[in-house]
Order: C-alpha cells, then structure tokens, then sequence
C-alpha cells in the first residue's frame, strides 16, 4: 500500500520539478555558503599576514618612539568562524568577525562596520537556513493543500473512503509518504554539506539536524490541521499560504518594529559625541587633573610622575584613556539595551516557530546578535589586556628594537555558548503537538 | 454614457460578488489595518531617525564651536559627524535604510566607516523583512489581486455561465475589461485611502511647506504604484481566462507571485554578489596603506617623494632649514599628505564601488522580467532610500571631510610659526572664532532628475510591462475560447 501511495506520490509531474527545484537550489545555498567559508578564511589569514608586516614596517619607521609606535599599530581580534556558519550566515554579513584596534580609546573603534553593498543586505543571502526556513515550507504546502479535497472535488474520495477500512490511516499514510520525502531531500543536502563544507559531525550539526526535521513536521502539522477542516482545495491554497505570509513576513516584521522602538538606542550616539568630547578637551585643561584620574583607574601606574615637558606619552595615553573611561556608562546602557533586544526577541520567538527556528540556527552557528555581543565584549577585553601590556613600555620609554614585534599575531575569540537542547526543541514540538491533536479531533468529529 | 457600459456592469456585479465571501472581507479588512500599522510605524521611525540625528548633528556643531583656542591641527582631529537624515517619502518605503550606517566621523588622515546602522544593532529578525506602506503596495497587495481575480472568469467557465454571458452578446474584450475594472475597484477601495493617508502624512510632515521637487517624486510614487497594481490586475483576470479551472488559475497565480516577489529578487541579487566577489575590509584598507606608502609617506623623513617637496622649498625661499621658510612647513607637508591620500583612498573606493556597481546589475537587468524589482527599485529612489543615495551622502560626508582637514591645514600654514616650542613653551594656538569658519555638514538628497536618471531602466521596464499586457488583451480578445 505505502510503497503505491509513494509511488502515486513521486509519479505526480508536480512533485517531480518540485523536489527537483529544491535540491538544485539548496545546493546553490551550498555554494554560496562555500563562498562565504572561503571569504571568511582568506580574510582571517590575510589578516594574520597584514598584520605582521603593518607591525613590522611601523616598528622601522618608528624606532626612537615606542609611543608614537602603539599610536599606530593594530592588533587584530577574529571571531571564529564555524564551518556550520556556511548554512546559517546570520548577522555575520553584517557585522565584522575580525576587530583591529590601537591601544588608543576603544569606544571611537569598537563599533567600526564591515564594508558592505547594502543591496545585498537588503535582499538577504540564499544560505541553507533560507531553503529551509522559507522555500521547504512553500513545497511542503503545495505537496499537501490538497490531499482529500482534491479526491472529493474529483469524485475519487467516495471510492477510497469504501474500499479502505480506516480512512484516518489512509491519511496519515499520504501525509508520511510527504514527510518522508521531504525529510530525505533536507538529510541528502545536509549530508551534501557536510562533505562539501567539511561541517565536523558534532553536536551542533546534531541540533542543526533536528531542528530542521521538527521545522519540516511543524509545517506538515500546519497542512495537516487546515487538511482536518475539510475545506475546498482553494480555500486550503489560500489559507496556507497566507498562514505561510505571515510567519515569514508580516508577524516577524511586525516584531522586529515593536523591538526597536521598545529598545530605542540613542545611546549609540551619545556615546560618540561622549567619548569624543571627553578624550579632546583634556588637551585644554591641566594636566594633572588627567593624571589624577588615571591613576586612580591604574593604581599600578602611580609611580610614574608626569615629565616636565609640554608633550608625554603617559599624559597623552592618559587622555585617551578618559575618553573610555568617561564614556563608560553610555557604553554600558547601550551593551545592556542590546542585550534586552537579544533576549525579548528570543523570548517573542518562541511563540513564532519560523522565527525560533531561525534564531536557533543562528545561534548554533554563532552568527546571532547574542555572539556579536560576546564578541564585543571580548574586544574590549583583548584591547584592554594590550593597553595594561604596553602601558608601562611606553611609560618606560623602552626601546622599540628590544621588543619582540613578531611574536604580536592576530588572535581568536571562540565563542563557546552552548545552544540547550529543551530551549530549541520544546518550542517546536508543542506547536507540532497541538496541531495533530486539534487535527486528529477535527478529523474524528467530522465525517470522513 | 453609452461607453463601456457593459463594462461597468461587469465590474459592479463583480465587486458585490467579492464581498459575499466573508473571508476576502476579512483579508481585505486585515490588510487595511496593516496599512494603517505601516503608516504609523514608518513615521514614528522617521521621526525617531530625524530626531536623533538632528539632536546628534546640532550637539557636535556646538561642542565645535565651543573649542577653545587651539592647533588647528587638533582641530582637524577633534572632527565633525556627518548624520544621515531620512527624506519624507522614507515614511512610506524604508528601503535600504536599515543598513546604512546613521554616523560617520569625519577627521584628519581618515576616511572612517558609516557606523551604527540598525541592522547591526538587531538580531535576524530584520532579515525577514519590514512592513512598510510601500511593501504592502508592491508585495501583499498583488497577492490579494490575485486571490481576488483568479475565481473572475475560471469560475464562470467551471460553471458554465461563461458561455451564457458571450451568448449574450457580451464580447471577450468587453468581459476582460470589466472583469479587470472590478478587481481593481475593489483593491482601489484599498489605494485610494492610503493614498489619502499618505499625501496628509507627507504634508504634516513639511508643516505644509512643500517644494516642487519633494512633490514631483510624491505624485510619482503614487503614479506608478497605481500602475503597479492595475497590471497585477491585468494579470490576474488574463490568467484567470486561460485556465481551464479556479484552481489551475490560482496556482499559476501563486507561482507567479512567488517568482516575482520572494524568488527572484532574492536569487538575482545572490547571483551577482557571487560572481562579483567584494574585498573584505581589512584588504580593501591594507591595500589602501600600500599604495599610500609607495607614495610616500609624509611620517617618514627619509621619504623620497617628501624629501624632494623639502628640497626644492628650500631652493625657491632660498633658505636651509624648513624652520626658516616664511609658512608653517609641517601645515603644508598634511596638505600635500591628505592629497594624496584622499586621491588614493577614492580611486581604491571608486573600484570598490564599481564591484557594488556590477552586483547590483544583475537584479536591475531582470527588472525587465520582474515588474516588482522595477517597482522597487524605483520607489526605493524616489524616497532617496537607495543604494544610490546612500553612496551619494557618503560622498558628501567625505568631500566635507577632505574640505575641514585642508581649512584647518591651511590655517596652520597660514597662523602657525614655523618655530617648533621646546620643552616648557605653550603649544602654539589659533583663535577660536575661525572655527566658525568651517560651515556645518548638510546632506542633500538627490533631486528627482537625478533620481529619474539613475533609475531610468525601471522607468522603461515599467512602461514595456504596462504595452505588453495591453497588447495581451488585445490578442486574448481575440483567442479566447468559452470551454
């Protein structure tokens, strides 16, 4: 019987280009996740290689004057790139995965954004999370809109509904010959990917994996209850994808505006304007105000006095620094304004299993808002642990030619988040629960 | 009025056959208050943007102004902020918007990025796309025509009435007519209050004070949004009459809604961005310092190409050292250095820009196959919320730039001695008030020729679209079959 139904089933023209439209372009998003991989490498090796001659050739010109060195030279943060990241971009296209600072003030530098056409952005990659989240559930509506009806408006249903004894059965077994091969298609380009991206066979790929089956049963639980109402094949078509419109389009939008005008963040401004005033206006006023400040932030450097000259390094870093420190609240306001973005927009999603399962992706590639801010973090981190290296350097007036330059080498944040398993998964799985059962009471109550 | 009478009549009969189906009701009830939705939540944004960077800009402007006498070395460092303000049709059709960055700074040496854009500041919620007036007149309103149109003549001909009706002396032509008349009176009950909403929007937005140029881009984007929609109409009712059942039309129609919105725009723009590959940041600016540095660089004394400037300013004013010449030396020397950066820098970004360019040209030739990328595109340039606007403020932004560095270089030469202070001096200063002297960063959107220029492929897209459809009726008038 099941193998009949399949073969019905995969008969269909319809079904055919379908399937055959889907592979082809989930290995599209294969390629263009290639591409990416590839960009994000090159970038990080170049990055190692720029960064090692910017030091060295600065490190000759600037020979007498260890300050006047660290005035200019960077030093390069990356933010790991997992290979999984190749199926789920995420922000990582728009926010920078490698940070290069000075030990100058950090607030004028952190927030640099990556050079980007923003008709790319605007329209959006074709990643795998894309395929899945967006064109899976299109395929999956018009694989099912029309299960039953279509047999009643043809007059076959009667014949069906005679010969079989559980008519119930029968349609659960058209719905699992649908399952099946949708969850196929998804596990082939998957498994496509994992060869072609070299994605290491881990948990993340694990949670990558399950997601992707429960997302597909959602839909499928979707069809199964708007099947349950026994409406016309039109009606059927014109609600699914309408219940499609809005979770792809309309409610996420609608969200993601109330978010942003919750979590204004002006913040992000004001801190500019702060730190730039803050840093400027110490040229103006006395010196030892700055260094009292400074040395009430670094109790460590206490014992270097001011040099009794117009211009030093200790001031001038002094200075700098107070840009940081004096900006610090509003740095803080936005972090946290950020975070509460991060965590409503979690929090709504999982009540909107498109967006969840997006989100989801996201965070197991480490390409979500929540990595970015780790990231952020880290940044300030790794500049402040330069900053503490060199200040007594400079202080010291060390020489430059005794300094190691080379061993200076770009270094890497790993971001080691774990996604849990009940936060992704349980979310869907209501969803899926509730639509059978209501499905399956709908189906019983009625007359098949 | 004996004209299209029977035209009229079709349409009428059409639209009251619409409302009985309470759920087309509902939907188009549903999409009104998203309409309204958009509405409101567009201009709290532009206002909310304009706000900020109105508050922003006025606040740097004054904490400029308020510098004490100093280097106007110093003050080239201290800088200036270029914020990017929304024009007031960006209520209606946010665009690209989200993606641009909302600041830049502008200092001495270097050309810094746009930053703070809100795509960098929200997660990938943004991604999935934003509801905008525009977006409901170019997306969800098309899917509604079609919903609407794919029963008008399918139906009738599934239930014989099709033949009744050109038994009746009723031609194809005329039926093809009232049929798109009625769709598209039951969606204009949709426009037209929009359309009300939108131009009092706009109004209040400019206190009433509108210009000519602000005008024309608002009757045009109310034009060709009408356009926009009557073909979808067009469309609909053509497929309508050549499938042979309702549900066959809807499919089509489906498909072809998808194609146009979802499909191609998204996969043409990947198509381009995948050929043309970009540079990363870190070697478009590295390959920025090696070029500048084969130059010459103006921090090295040893440097060949600043050593001969030295040279033979020391030959002309006849002096030894560049202490004794009669202009502050090293005022000059960053003159002749963000000279050649500035010309570096832009070559490197012209390049880049010309990568953006051919990415880009991917999606705006298929505009010629999908009417919605036109559409879009076009309004996303009459609302200055396109790619080209956002290149042109950021040029603005850096023309501004190299002008207040070369100002403040050439006050150094000009008022700085020549004389370096030794140990214990006071730094050498300038008076404040010439810091007035640099005016304020304004940005000017892109007047409508410019607009019209650049965005001519749509423009002709538009109108072959608009024939062909026309021409379309025509020959299906003349075609069609009743079974």
């Amino acid at each position: 019987m099941l193998v009949l139904l399949f073969k019905n089933f995969l008969r269909s023209k319809g079904t055919k280009i379908g399937l055959l439209f889907l592979l082809l372009i989930g290995f599209i998003s294969l390629l263009i996740g290639h591409q990416f991989q590839e960009k994000q490498y090159n970038t990080i090796t170049e990055a190692s290689v720029y960064q090692k001659e910017h030091i060295a050739r600065n490190a000759v010109y600037h020979k007498d004057d260890i300050g006047l060195l660290l005035y200019y030279i960077k030093f390069s943060l990356v933010n790991k790139t997992l290979p999984i990241n190749s199926l789920a971009i995420g922000q990582r296209d728009v926010n920078p995965s490698i940070q290069s600072v000075t030990i100058r003030g950090l607030e004028a530098q952190k927030y640099d954004a990556e050079l980007n056409n923003p008709n790319n952005l605007l329209s959006g990659n074709i990643d795998f999370s894309f395929v899945l989240i967006y064109l899976f559930p299109l395929l999956i509506v018009a694989f099912s809109y029309n299960v039953i009806s279509e047999e009643k408006e043809s007059g076959t249903w009667k014949i069906v509904a005679t010969q079989s004894q559980n008519t119930f059965a029968f349609i659960l077994k058209l719905f699992y010959v649908r399952i099946l091969s949708l969850a196929a298609l998804f596990t082939i380009i998957l498994v496509a990917a994992v060869l072609f991206l070299n994605i290491p066979i881990d948990v993340s790929l694990l949670t990558f994996f399950v997601l992707g089956i429960l997302y597909i049963l959602f839909w499928f639980a979707v069809c199964f209850f708007i099947v349950s109402l026994q409406k016309h094949s039109n009606y059927n078509a014109v609600i699914l994808l309408t219940i499609w419109l809005f979770l792809i389009v309309i409610l996420p939008a609608a969200i993601n505006t109330y978010i942003v005008n919750k979590y204004k963040v002006p913040e992000a401004l004001e801190l500019t304007l702060t730190q730039r005033n803050a840093y400027h206006e110490k040229w103006d006023m006395d010196k030892m105000t700055t260094l009292n400040k400074f040395y009430e932030h670094y109790p460590q450097f206490k014992h270097y006095p001011l040099p009794e000259k117009e211009f030093s390094w200790l001031w001038y870093y002094a200075m700098q620094q107070m840009g940081d420190d004096e900006s610090a609240g509003q740095s803080r306001e936005l972090e946290a304004k950020l975070q509460q973005r991060n965590l409503a927009s979690q929090q709504i999603a999982q009540f909107i299993p498109t967006l969840h399962t997006q989100l989801q992706l996201n965070e197991i590639a480490h390409a979500d808002l929540g990595n970015q801010l780790l990231f952020l973090k880290e940044t300030a981190k790794f500049h402040e642990k330069m900053r503490l290296h060199f200040y007594p350097k400079i202080f010291d007036e060390a020489l430059v030619e005794k300094e190691n330059w080379s061993k200076y080498k770009v270094e890497t944040f790993n971001d080691s988040t774990k996604t849990s398993f009940a936060k992704a998964f349980l979310p869907l799985v209501l969803f899926i629960l509730i639509l059978i059962g209501f499905g399956w009471r709908n189906f019983k109550r009625g007359v098949i | 009025m004996k004209l299209l009478h029977a035209e009229i009549l079709i349409a009428r009969h059409f639209r009251n056959s619409v409302f009985k189906n309470s759920a087309i009701f509902i939907i188009t009830l549903f999409i009104g208050i998203l309409l309204l939705y958009a509405a409101f939540s567009g201009w709290e944004n532009y206002s909310n943007q304009n706000e900020t960077s109105e508050k922003y800009q006025h606040q740097s402007r004054e904490d400029w102004l308020k510098n004490p006498d100093k280097n106007p070395h110093r003050m080239a460092h201290y800088g200036n902020f270029a914020f990017r303000k929304s024009t007031s049709l960006s209520v209606f059709e946010f665009g690209m918007e989200p993606f641009f960055g909302n600041a830049i700074f502008l200092e001495a040496h270097k050309q810094n990025t746009a930053n703070f854009s809100e795509a960098g500041f929200s997660n990938s919620m943004l991604r999935f796309g934003e509801i905008s007036i525009a977006m409901v007149l170019q997306v969800l309103l098309p899917l509604l025509i079609f919903f609407l149109g794919f029963n008008s003549i399918a139906y009738e001909r599934e239930n014989g009435t099709l033949k009744i009706l050109l038994t009746q002396g009723i031609n194809w032509k005329q039926l093809l007519t009232g049929k798109i008349l009625g769709v598209a009176s039951v969606i204009m009950l949709l426009f037209l209050p929009t359309i009300l909403i939108l131009v009092l929007i706009w109004l209040v937005l400019q206190n009433f004070t509108i210009t000519t140029d602000e005008t024309i881009k608002l009757l045009l984007f109310i034009g060709f949004h009408f356009v926009y929609l009557i073909f979808f109409c067009i469309i609909a009712v053509l497929v309508s009459a050549v499938s042979t059942t309702s549900k066959k039309a809807l499919i089509s129609l489906i498909g072809i809604w998808l194609v146009f919105t979802i499909i191609l725009p998204r996969t043409t723009q990947a198509v381009g961005a995948y050929i043309f590959e970009a540079p990363s940041k870190i070697k478009f600016s590295s390959d920025i310092e090696k070029d500048i540095l084969k130059q010459g660089d103006s921090h090295n004394p040893n440097d060949p190409h600043y050593k001969a400037i030295k040279d033979s300013l020391l030959r002309v004013y006849k002096v030894d050292s560049v202490q004794k010449l009669p202009f502050n030396y090293s005022g000059f020397i960053m003159t002749e250095g963000e000279k050649i950066s500035s010309r570096i820098y832009n070559e490197h970004l012209e390049q880049l820009l010309q990568i953006y360019e051919q990415q880009n040209s991917f999606s705006k030739t298929v505009s010629f196959l999908n009417p919605y990328i036109a559409m879009k595109n076009l309004s996303m340039g009459l609302s200055n919320t396109d790619y080209d606007s956002y290149i042109d403020f950021q040029k603005q932004a850096e023309a501004y730039r190299y002008t207040m560095a070369q100002k403040m270089n050439a006050l150094q030469i000009k008022y700085i001695s020549n004389k370096k202070p030794v140990a214990k001096d006071k730094p050498l200063t300038i008076n404040k008030d010439h810091w007035a002297d640099v005016e304020e960063f304004h940005y000017e959107p892109k007047g409508i020729w410019e607009v019209l220029k650049s965005e001519i492929i749509s423009i002709i897209s538009i109108i072959l679209w608009i024939t062909l459809l026309l021409i379309l009726i025509r020959t299906a008038s003349k075609k069609l079959k009743a079974i």
